[in-house]
């Protein structure tokens, strides 16, 4: 039993309540360096190591207002790309949660010949690195008209997250009772109706982290856009800073810095917002 | 609606779960499925609800064929074991769920149907709140009025009281009984409870191993078991059982079992078979054994324990290598180890075929 009484300052039951932080506090260190000096060096015109050097200035940021003096944006508004960026995540985050529940369920609950094989190949697919697909998806995507179009690189980046959504949402499916299905059928619901008026609002915690994460993957996707788009007229934001980062001689690392937190802001939000979801993922199951 | 089983039959891989039952259902009939678990009851009744197919055999509801039917159009309505409630809706959601899904119902003629049975069950109060929310019995309340509220032909309810606790239970038991007589709805309910079974059912199937062993009233089961299962499985504490020497003399029958000093005779009907096998199962329940002086009655034996329970005393006899237990007065007042003597009530007792047991008398 612990009872609490005021800390005695200085003490020794103080230092020990303490130490876990300062463990904590220690390895996660380099990181929030890491995030702090992009936040602070996006504001000065230049870093010498973790100095700033020259005023405080908002001119890092001008691709906000001002695309045509960033060279790389090519003319088009940041929001343009923004927009695409979001095109691209939603979409395969919708495509990965609709084709994951469908088939999830089917894994789940139906019995059909060749089950077992699927469930480990869908496995298997998933522990394919996509790069080494590449050629052949340039080649599907040349075939079917959809290179260089934001469609084919939703359509492929979708397919190459589906199979981690067909397990996780197999394996939230699997947590619902038998009873519940049976109940819904003898009540007069057909199967479709059954999955999406009984099933899908049981896993709805699963839909969420699913969705939330295949979100996160789609906007932070670099390879699949940058190589299935060269031609840059739906760009999206990664590979903008990756244009940043790579022309000319003289890096302007104080525009990567500014492009780079605007990028990632939208994700720190989502996942503060949304750490109860995701984090359930793992956790897995119903709440009753 | 009258319901029937004929040579319904259900194998999962090489497992024959349900084999060969034959069953009748009359309208408005109240019957229970009894066996111990894993003897094909539940099974059964998944077959009748239509969410498992028979491998073979007809399921028949009005004369009419339904065993290839989807459930919805079989005019069922079901209580699970767990209720299975749909934790995300509330209970109005719940009980108007298969209204909501049957067509030709409108929005007004719904609310309406779903007040009418959850006031029959008394849930009334309890409608914008989630199972979650509910106590067993509640739960249990929302999954009838659920199941009545499309009034359906056909009541199904499977393990319905095991969720409850014993006293909730024995309430439920009464009210449930007193429900389907007042809708008059024919049902089937599966329990491994015999005397749930006994209490509410208007006739028992006893089943046992995928085996209908007997489908009669819950009297006849008790009095006149047809063969030694059923003798067994209905009825607590169990009837004792001894095997014994029979002898057909004329105008009754001799029973004896050396080892215990028993040798009694006990007349017979004109009902009784002309040749009897020499070996035998005797069969007396509890109830119909009584505890006399020592060196009186049927055979002698000592008390190894009393179970006092309030309204009576349960008392093992130990005879011999036999066990009998008996159910004495409440002012019984033996003590362990005393000598005591075991008359057997003539008329109340049970014979069983050696092999086949089946009855005999």
């Amino acid at each position: 039993m612990t009872v609490r009484e005021p800390m005695p300052s200085g003490g020794r039951f103080s230092v020990l309540g303490l130490a876990p932080y300062l463990v904590l506090g220690l390895v996660s260190l380099p990181l929030i360096i890491l995030f702090g000096w992009l936040l602070y060096s996006s504001f000065f015109s230049r870093m010498e190591g973790l100095t700033p050097i020259g005023g405080f200035t908002l001119d890092n940021w001008r691709f906000l207002w001002n695309p045509n003096s960033v060279q790389q944006l090519a003319g088009r508004s940041i929001w343009v790309l923004t927009f695409n960026t979001f095109i691209f995540a939603i979409s395969v985050a919708l495509l990965v949660v609709l084709i994951s529940s469908m088939a999830g369920y089917a894994l789940s609950r139906l019995a059909f010949p060749g089950r077992r094989t699927f469930l480990s190949g869908v496995l298997i697919l998933h522990s394919f690195p996509s790069v080494t697909l590449l050629i052949a998806t340039f080649i599907v995507l040349r075939s079917i008209g959809l290179f260089d179009q934001l469609l084919g690189v939703i359509l492929v980046k979708a397919a190459f997250e589906i199979p981690f959504g067909v397990w996780i949402m197999k394996g939230f499916f699997d947590t619902v009772p038998w009873e519940l299905e049976m109940a819904a059928l003898v009540d007069g619901a057909g199967r479709v109706r059954t999955w999406w008026r009984v099933m899908m609002p049981l896993v709805k915690p699963g839909i969420l982290a699913l969705g939330l994460l295949s979100f996160v993957t789609g906007w932070n996707e670099f390879l699949l856009p940058f190589i299935f788009m060269p031609s840059g007229s739906q760009e999206t934001l990664s590979t903008l800073v990756r244009s940043i980062l790579g022309e000319g001689r003289f890096v302007d690392y104080g525009l990567l810095t500014a492009v780079g937190l605007y990028y990632v802001a939208p994700i720190l939000v989502l996942f503060v917002l949304a750490q109860d979801q995701l984090m359930r993922i793992y956790g897995g199951g119903v709440k009753g | 609606m009258q319901v029937e089983l004929q040579q319904l039959t259900k194998s999962f891989g090489d497992v024959l779960a349900v084999d060969g039952i034959d069953l009748e259902i009359k309208s408005g009939e109240f019957i229970a499925l009894l066996g111990p678990s894993g003897c094909g009851k539940t099974t059964t009744l998944l077959m009748v609800a239509g969410i498992y197919r028979p491998t073979s055999g007809r399921i028949l509801f009005g004369g009419r064929r339904v065993e290839q039917l989807h459930p919805r159009e079989r005019g069922i309505g079901m209580v699970f074991q767990s209720y299975a409630l749909y934790p995300h809706m509330t209970v109005e959601q719940n009980i108007g769920f298969p209204l909501e899904v049957q067509r030709g119902i409108d929005r007004a003629e719904r609310s309406r149907r779903i007040q009418e049975a959850s006031e029959l069950v008394r849930v009334d109060e309890l409608l914008s709140r989630r199972p979650a929310q509910l106590s067993g019995g509640q739960q249990q309340r929302v999954a009838l009025a659920r199941a009545l509220a499309k009034r359906p032909e056909v009541l199904l309810l499977d393990e319905p009281l095991s969720n409850l606790d014993a006293r909730l239970r024995h309430d439920m038991r009464g009210e449930i009984k007193r429900l389907q007589k007042d809708v008059g709805i024919t049902s089937v309910f599966v329990t491994h409870d015999q005397q749930e079974a006994l209490t509410m059912a208007d006739r028992v199937a006893v089943i046992n191993r995928g085996h209908l062993e007997a489908y009669d009233t819950p009297e006849t089961l008790y009095d006149r078991p047809p063969n030694r299962f059923v003798a067994e499985f209905i009825g607590d504490p169990k009837m004792n059982f001894m095997p014994v020497e029979v002898e057909r003399r004329n105008g009754s029958v001799g029973f004896r079992y050396a080892d215990l000093g028993l040798d009694l005779e006990a007349p017979v009907g004109s009902t009784a078979p002309d040749s009897l096998p020499s070996n035998a199962w005797l069969g007396i329940r509890p109830e119909d054994l009584r505890i006399v002086p020592p060196d009186t009655g049927d055979m002698a034996g000592e008390i190894y324990i009393i179970e006092p329970s309030g309204r009576e005393k349960l008392v093992d006899i130990q005879s011999g290598e036999q066990r009998f237990r008996v159910v004495a007065e409440p002012g019984f007042d033996g003590r362990i180890g005393d000598a005591v003597g075991l008359h057997l009530d003539r008329e109340r007792m049970h014979l069983f075929d050696r092999e086949k047991e089946t009855r005999l008398l």
